[in-house]
């Protein structure tokens, strides 16, 4: 553009490089590099000729004359869009520490986690707010949306040690949340996170179809400022075992400490 | 008196003709408070129209009311959506192909199944995932551009790494030192599964067949009205210039990234591999769009359906361009079998402007353009175009004769303009490097005689066509026998096999 970079430097921001310096911007246009983090190299224009770069120069010198390089605005222009600041929300979008598939979920204003499509399972929770995706939507991707908070809880692994691969079937909305479906070997499972009043953590529903044919433990991580509890089951520390038909639907519930 | 009367119509003859004389160009009004970069579009049958935006939104337009309604949310970059006979729609998101569906009737999709994620993301921003496109025993198809080394790949992937070529994993991914190893990386690469294939999934999405490899950046995929599946791919490395595909089973178009994900392949890296090699496995394009003169991002095809556009351009195919201010129409040929095209601007030097990604046709025959720019060059919002039904003059079609072309108008040519003519011919140079100049460019000799009585064909003798060269057919200096010049008035016939009678 003229007077604003776009995927390149502004024609204006060229003349500040290259004004009298014909030389020079033919060099660069042969072998340029990167100049700028984050920003895409240009190819070689060198299927261009010298005689047309010469001719690009006088011509980008002659239209950029007097323009002044326009100052780009910092922030999310589409901050206050309706979807985004709609609570509870589902958003998916490269996340950090997560695989490229993760699903970002707002449960209210105060908790949200990541869930990883790709591995079928929840990847962390965090308090004080949702995710700013602007890094991601201001350009093609190339940044990852960043968390506002704090993260407060991490799995490193699936809680039911189904093992076998997963798959993500997708997931159905109610009341704004998503129930997430995936299939672990032959059990259907859904999995369903919801708030705990006054932003005081989650709970989190799981159904197996058909349920395990024997007792299970499941595993929470123990090092976490978090107090378990569920409608079905026995807890040791943080293992929680389960009858096998109350595997059929059961709840967990994370009080953040 | 009577000689300035002569002297108004005369000049007025001879004006040249307009796009805004026969179409109306409006921009329709965003959605509120959405950011406006359209990655998908598609027609329901009532008419209303399904756009999905960059920041994943699905909203669906209704022209009856100029109004629009939030159908989905939360998708990840959208860059193709296909609406089903039962109203569902079919996204293709960066993950996933996933079916929306409204099952409680209030307008908006509470059913986000997943009907095919099966394949690799490194995490890289230019593994775009394009489609779906729909064949006529309801197979789909979808395409996924390879990774750029624009950037390295994230810590975490989603399917098997591949490790071959000079960089390993751990070089590949953020973190290392990038400025050295992006320069060995390839300028695009495939490392993790089918990125740079087509694939075709049974109608459930259940099983996954990989179709047909060599696609780097295919932000175009469709078939035309006579099954061909057409894809488009942009200028780049291997890419001397943006092609159009005519893609068929086990095919290999060109850019090499993605062909160690053959099955057969020895495990070679493709960087290593000689160009000889690559160019005899290749399959030709079916056309080619110059650079800088006709497209430079070519986008998705779209057919002409009855009664939006002239009777002859029904069934035609129209595709989008981002950098360039005008669509593509596409003039189907065939020679002894071999499906090949000359492409021809529409709307160039109207107010469309560029960024033309999506489009869709409403059910009263008006076109609607979804624009986007993602940082690249472009435009955001959408235009409606509509045909006010006056006829006018434009190239109806081409064929490829052994020693010049067969042409078809849709109005009567003024023989005093034959002269005018102008016919140049060059290739292109297949090679690693970021696009190619034209090579051997050449005027060929027009003799342009065999105009029809009626005045609507021409046969034009140029000497023998070139095998596998770009023929520049410009046609903007020749007049209706009232005076207008043709819209659209340059062909690009790209002769992929030359007649022999």
């Amino acid at each position: 553009m003229l007077d604003q970079m776009l995927v390149g430097p502004s024609l204006a921001e060229i003349r500040t490089l290259y004004d009298g310096k014909p030389d020079e911007f033919v060099k660069w246009s042969v072998a340029p590099q990167r100049k700028r983090p984050n920003v895409i190299e240009m190819p070689s224009m060198v299927h261009v000729g010298e005689e047309g770069l010469r001719a690009i120069h006088e011509h980008v010198m002659k239209v950029s004359k007097g323009v002044k390089v326009r100052e780009q605005k910092e922030g999310d222009p589409f901050a206050g869009s309706p979807p985004h600041v709609a609570r509870p929300q589902v958003q998916r979008i490269f996340m950090p520490d997560a695989g490229p598939a993760a699903i970002a979920i707002a449960l209210d204003g105060n908790v949200s986690l990541c869930w990883d499509a790709g591995e079928c399972r929840l990847r962390y929770v965090w308090t004080g707010g949702f995710i700013d995706g602007h890094p991601y939507w201001k350009g093609n991707g190339s940044s990852q949306a960043k968390i506002i908070g704090k993260v407060r809880y991490k799995e490193s692994s699936a809680p039911i040690p189904l093992g076998e691969p997963s798959e993500f079937l997708g997931y159905r909305m109610e009341k704004g949340l998503p129930v997430l479906r995936y299939r672990i070997g032959p059990q259907y499972v859904t999995e369903t996170f919801s708030p705990l009043p006054d932003g005081a953590g989650f709970s989190r529903k799981f159904t197996l179809d058909p349920p395990l044919k024997d007792a299970q433990p499941l595993t929470f991580p123990s090092d976490q400022n978090i107090t378990y509890t569920s409608d079905k089951g026995k807890w040791s520390g943080s293992n929680l075992t389960l009858q096998a038909a109350d595997t059929a639907e059961f709840t967990v519930t994370f009080s953040l400490k | 008196m009577k000689t300035l009367i002569l002297l108004t119509a005369t000049c007025l003859n001879i004006s040249a003709a307009t796009w805004t004389d026969h179409f109306s160009f409006e921009k329709i009004p965003n959605p509120p408070g959405i950011d406006p970069q359209v990655g998908a579009m598609g027609a329901l049958k009532d008419g209303r129209i399904a756009v999905a935006f960059h920041r994943g939104e699905v909203m669906i337009y209704d022209p009856s009311s100029s109004s629009w309604s939030l159908f989905a949310t939360g998708l990840h970059e959208p860059l193709g959506l296909l609406v089903e006979d039962d109203g569902s729609i079919l996204v293709m998101q960066r993950p996933e192909l996933t079916r929306l569906k409204d099952t409680d009737g209030d307008g908006a999709a509470d059913e986000y199944q997943t009907v095919f994620d099966d394949f690799g993301m490194s995490g890289n921003y230019h593994e775009f995932a394009y489609g779906p496109a729909k064949d006529k025993n309801g197979n789909l198809y979808i395409v996924l551009g390879v990774a750029s080394n624009g950037a390295p790949i994230r810590k975490e992937v989603r399917g098997n790494f591949l490790e071959i070529g000079q960089v390993d994993r751990a070089g590949m991914t953020e973190g290392s030192d990038w400025k050295t190893n992006s320069s060995k990386a390839g300028r695009m690469y495939s490392r993790v599964p089918y990125r740079g294939w087509v694939l075709k999934l049974s109608p459930d999405g259940s099983k996954m067949e990989p179709y047909a490899s060599g696609f780097r950046s295919p932000n175009g995929i469709g078939f035309d009205a006579s099954g061909h599946l057409l894809i488009t791919d942009n200028q780049g490395d291997w890419r001397p210039t943006s092609p159009l595909y005519d893609v068929k089973k086990d095919g290999f178009y060109g850019h090499p990234a993605s062909l160690p994900w053959k099955k057969d392949w020895d495990g070679r890296d493709p960087l290593k591999v000689s160009v000889t090699e690559f160019d005899a496995l290749q399959q030709p394009a079916a056309g080619y769009f110059p650079q800088g003169e006709l497209a430079n991002s070519p986008t998705m095809p779209q057919i002409i359906p009855d009664g939006a556009f002239p009777k002859a351009m029904a069934g035609q195919t129209l595709i989008g361009e981002m950098n360039q201010p005008n669509l593509v129409r596409v003039l189907e040929d065939e020679v002894d079998g071999t499906f090949q095209t000359a492409l021809v601007p529409m709307f160039d030097g109207s107010p469309l402007g560029i960024g033309n990604n999506r489009m869709a046709f409403g059910k009263d025959g008006s076109l609607f353009v979804g624009k986007t720019a993602l940082s690249w060059p472009g435009s955001n919002g959408i235009l409606r175009i509509k045909w006010n039904a006056k006829p006018f003059a434009f190239i109806e079609k081409i064929k490829a004769l052994p020693n010049g072309f067969a042409l078809r108008f849709s109005e009567p040519v003024d023989p005093g303009t034959l002269g005018e003519i102008a016919v140049t011919s060059h290739t292109y140079k297949y090679h690693v490097d970021y696009g190619s100049p034209k090579v051997d460019e050449q005027g060929m000799k027009v003799n342009a005689t065999g105009l029809s009585s009626n005045g609507l064909t021409l046969k034009l003798d140029t000497g023998a066509l070139k095998q596998g060269y770009l023929h520049k057919i410009a046609l903007t200096g020749l007049r209706t026998k009232d005076g207008q010049s043709l819209l659209g008035g340059t062909a690009w016939y790209q002769a992929v096999k030359v007649p022999t009678k």
